[in-house]
């Protein structure tokens, strides 16, 4: 068939020495920024343009594209240690992941989301090459009516997965929403929410908000009880997934590679959203049910497959149709530009040697990435063995530098600081921030298509009802909140009967 | 009437102070039609909605046995904010090196935790490592020392 | 303020005392020049900034630096300079949004025409005006009279209110008094979408951000709005050869300084950037984002930034476009 000779075209341009040096420098560098707090993918490969403007057009992606999804390995450790998460994506990693490393389980969790990440890596790259175009069609039937809708599908789903009362986890996801907000408004351009402050004119950064909630909370809230019961020990268990462990994931794995491949192709928060629909998934479909969110391996497993494969099948719309589904995929059509390339349809037949190069290269990288983290999970889990005492400065220094480096904005210090604050008082009373960082992101992109929806509508509302796709998510969306309150109403009626 | 979940009462208070925020301030924007949404008109139908769940919670803490809350410590959650504060003030004007040094110092002294020799050593450790890496390895033009 | 924060800033001030005050003394430049791009790195201003950072270097024998400085329009990245010394070595590149934002901002920071002061127009680029592949127009004045006798059946995307790509939709219809919709996105690419399944009929659109859909005519692409035609679309009349007298627009980039430059420092600055931007190489690498290097003198840009500011002024309070608060 044409695409294994495409394919072995694409291994022909990867394979070459100059080509695998520049894949490894790209993955190994993903890793690093990954695992730093604060300072992401989009940081460093906008560093890193200038440079690619020197290379080949293969070399300047293959390398970019390794940053890109090298990252999301690293991403996962520092969630996993020190309940950091280093994207968007990795928030529902924390979850199951930290309490994991609270049980002396670091070490298989690490385990797990490393063989997630590549299985769903080389899964997902096998379906760009089969199946880019069809799925790239998909992504244009997205109009604003259908992506509101879908967004309204992935708040739902956010309340699904938090635990405890179901009307806090609303709440929550309505706190990210009006949070999200803040900022200027596209459509009337009008700052809301900023207090007047300049620094709040492009709304909070998501960065300096989740290191608040996740990272600097979580020290705060750690410091505390090491006052009360002086200091704080991390067991270290075994390192490796055990069999029991890798049998238990492996439906939760596959499950996950499904959702995100499908989910990352959409541009706008499409892999985060995946993430989240996994977790939710897995924890109304794994049998048996009992842990989730006190330490559960699958927890960690099927968002960490999620959204590494959502990761790679989001190059499907910036390849294919010139599309960026997110900020790090503009600055690679930025970079396609300037080397005189203009992705699109004809791309495929036009540099063959480039789209099937980045896409083997992505099997290279993967495979390259999988080989560098597994014996790093050894030194990452020694590092909860470092005191407390200088952990916790180490911690709080790196959340600064790495947030103070996204915009060099001295003002997003003074966020992260009220979001520790807030995401302290959160921890005391058992609010679980998770939907509220979905509905922070999802909040501006689910108003501004809901807006632009009834402008291009003329104010008419049924437009979302009388469009299929839209039509689709509401009926799930509608879904979901059955399952949410069904045992709410069951025990009403129970109790009801009762008396 | 006694409240009977302390957890769950303050969660609600809690969401009643955003809403009442989220209230006063989008009546400061102007609501607009159904058709041509004012950007006024989201915040505030949100702003409504968080009010209702924030009542919801607070009726059902005075029904429904909950949690207590136990004792807030401040004093190790404001000298982590402060910290990032003084880093915050000091990084443009003092650049990396002297910034670094003086949270680790607040840190150590707020907190009392390790000995000025382990600080001493983790300060040097860190500011070679954070400069290594984000200045050198990833050619971030971060100030290292104090600049005009 | 507590104790350590004071002490710290007494020792950053006497630090920093002295090294301020003999910056003037030795010949210009003798320390690295900072060139802030008030945008996020990527975009097109961040390219033809640091295109423009390195040459200077190599022409100044000081290191010229690119320094992204994002926020709020641009406004940010502005005002850091306006608040620097004018000594020179705060410098920043800008687009029309710094003549836009006076007028439709209801409160800035700085005051452009006190506070700062134009080096030089560095480069111009006009925008291009793309329509869905299925509406029955072949070029600018087809469109606009077909939206004069469709009333409500166009719309109109750009990159957000104020937005060069918003104001010029603006002035299309005050000047032919066609009706169309604005409808504002999140990044000009993110309309695409919408405009190939035809929700949105027209744009006007960098030419960066049009080639890729106008290449294989996923959207027809029908004028730019430069005074001559582009490099890019050699083949593409310009709105003005169209009939459509004083409809051109540029998105020019401009270095801009703190205000009290010594005459010096600016003749100097300005007479580097002459140099570089008579380059070959340069000229290469401006029209790979469809740009056309400039190089003004600082009176030139002058003129041409109080004639862009009134321009804009005049369609921003004829469209009633000024944010209200």
């Amino acid at each position: 068939m044409d695409v294994f000779s495409n394919i072995a075209l694409g291994f022909h341009v990867a394979l070459s020495l100059q080509n695998i040096g520049y894949c490894f420098i790209g993955v190994l560098l993903g890793t690093v920024v990954g695992v730093l707090p604060g300072i992401g993918p989009v940081t460093t490969v906008a560093m890193l343009l200038p440079i690619s403007f020197t290379l080949t057009p293969e070399s300047a992606l293959i390398m970019l594209a390794g940053i890109y999804y090298g990252a999301q390995y690293g991403g996962s450790t520092t969630a996993i240690l020190v309940n950091i998460p280093g994207e968007a994506s990795s928030v529902v990693t924390t979850i199951d992941g930290h309490k994991m490393a609270g049980l002396g389980r670091a070490g298989p969790a690490l385990g797990i989301a490393a063989i997630g990440s590549f299985f769903a890596g080389c899964t997902s790259t096998l379906l760009i090459s089969f199946a880019a175009p069809p799925l790239a069609a998909v992504a244009l039937k997205f109009g604003p009516s259908e992506y509101f809708s879908l967004m309204v599908c992935g708040l739902i789903a956010a309340i699904v997965l938090a635990r405890g009362s179901v009307v806090k986890a609303i709440a929550m996801v309505v706190i990210g929403l009006l949070l999200g907000i803040a900022g200027t408004d596209i459509n009337s351009g009008i700052r809301r929410f900023t207090f007047d402050f300049r620094g709040l004119a492009d709304g909070i950064e998501f960065v300096a908000l989740s290191m608040g909630i996740y990272g600097l909370a979580d020290v705060a809230y750690n410091l505390q009880k090491t006052e009360e019961k002086a200091g704080l020990v991390h067991e270290i268990g075994r390192i490796w997934p055990s069999w029991a462990d890798l049998k238990l994931s492996t439906p939760s794995i596959l499950r996950g590679t499904a959702l995100g491949s499908i989910l990352g192709v959409l541009p706008g928060g499409g892999a985060l959203l995946a993430a989240f629909a996994a977790y939710t998934l897995e924890k109304k479909v794994a049998k048996p049910p009992r842990h989730f969110g006190e330490g559960d391996i699958r927890g960690v497993a099927a968002p960490e497959a999620a959204n590494n494969a959502g990761a790679q099948t989001s190059f499907i719309p910036m390849l294919t149709l010139g599309i960026p589904s997110n900020p790090t995929m503009a600055l690679m059509i930025g970079a396609l530009m300037i080397h005189g390339i203009s992705p699109g349809p004809g791309v495929m037949n036009e540099r063959p040697e480039m789209f099937w190069g980045i896409i083997a290269s992505m099997w290279i990288g993967n495979l390259m990435l999988v080989i560098l983290n597994l014996p790093l999970v050894g030194l990452w889990v020694k590092l909860l063995s470092v005191p407390y005492r200088l952990l916790f400065p180490a911690i709080i220094v790196f959340c600064c530098i790495g947030t103070y480096a996204v915009n060099r904005n001295p003002f997003d210090m003074y966020v992260m600081a009220f979001a520790a604050v807030f995401g302290y008082l959160c921890l005391k009373l058992d609010c679980e921030p998770a939907p509220l960082i979905l509905g922070f992101v999802l909040g501006p992109m689910m108003e501004e298509n809901l807006r632009r929806t009834l402008l291009l509508s003329r104010g008419d509302v049924s437009i979302l009802v009388t469009e299929p796709i839209s039509l689709g998510f509401l009926i799930i969306s509608a879904l979901l909140l059955l399952v949410v309150a069904a045992p709410f109403i069951r025990r009403k009626r129970e109790e009801a009967l009762r008396e | 009437m006694k409240i009977k979940a302390e957890k769950e009462f303050w969660s609600g208070l809690m969401f009643l102070a955003f809403a009442v925020v989220a209230i006063v301030m989008s009546r400061g924007y102007s609501l607009g039609r159904a058709g041509q949404m004012g950007p006024g008109y989201f915040p505030l139908a949100l702003g409504v909605l968080l009010a209702f769940l924030g009542a919801i919670t607070i009726s059902q803490s005075f029904v429904k046995e909950g949690e207590k809350l136990d004792a807030l410590r401040l004093g190790p959650l404001l000298t982590t904010a402060l910290s990032v504060v003084l880093f915050g003030l000091l990084i443009e004007v003092a650049g990396l090196v002297i910034s670094v040094a003086l949270v680790i110092a607040i840190l150590g002294i707020g907190l009392r935790s390790a000995t000025w020799l382990e600080l001493t050593a983790l300060t040097v450790g860190l500011i070679v490592f954070a400069i290594a890496v984000f200045v050198f390895a990833l050619q971030l033009p971060l100030p290292i020392w104090p600049t005009v | 303020m507590n104790r350590p924060v004071r002490a710290i800033a007494l020792f950053a001030a006497l630090l920093l005392t002295p090294m301020a005050s003999t910056a003037y003394a030795q010949g210009y430049p003798n320390k690295p020049i900072r060139l802030v791009v008030p945008y996020s790195p990527g975009g097109v201003v961040d390219y033809i900034g640091r295109t423009l950072a390195q040459s200077l270097t190599e022409t100044m024998g000081q290191a010229v630096v690119a320094e992204n400085r994002p926020g709020a329009g641009g406004i940010l990245g502005t005002d850091t300079v306006a608040r620097s010394l004018p000594d020179g070595y705060s410098v920043v590149i800008m687009d029309p949004a710094i003549v836009i934002n006076p007028t439709l901002q209801p409160s800035m920071p700085y005051d452009l025409f006190k506070q700062l002061e134009i080096v030089s127009i560095v480069s111009s680029s006009p925008l291009v005006l793309v329509v869905a592949p299925d509406l029955p127009v072949k070029n600018f004045a087809e469109l606009a009279a077909y939206g004069k006798a469709n009333p409500g059946k166009l719309n109109f995307a750009s990159a957000g209110i104020g937005t060069t790509p918003h104001l010029s939709g603006e002035m299309l219809k005050q000047r032919t008094g066609a009706d169309a919709m604005h409808i504002p996105y999140k990044g000009i690419a993110a309309s695409y979408t919408d405009m190939m399944s035809g929700k949105i009929q027209f744009s006007f659109s960098s030419i960066a951000g049009a080639l890729p859909f106008t290449k294989d005519n996923r959207v027809k692409a029908i004028a730019t709005t430069g005074a001559k035609r582009n490099s890019v679309y050699p083949d593409l009349p310009t709105v003005l050869e169209s009939g459509a007298s004083g409809f051109e627009v540029d998105l020019w980039l401009g270095i801009f300084a703190p205000a009290g430059l010594p005459a010096d420092v600016r003749d100097k600055l300005s007479g580097a950037l002459t140099t570089v931007l008579a380059k070959p190489d340069l000229k290469t690498a401006f029209a790979k984002v469809g740009a056309e290097p400039r190089g003004t003198t600082p009176a030139e840009a002058a003129t041409i930034l109080k004639r862009e500011y009134e321009k804009w002024k005049t369609v921003i309070v004829e469209g009633k476009i000024k944010k209200d608060d």
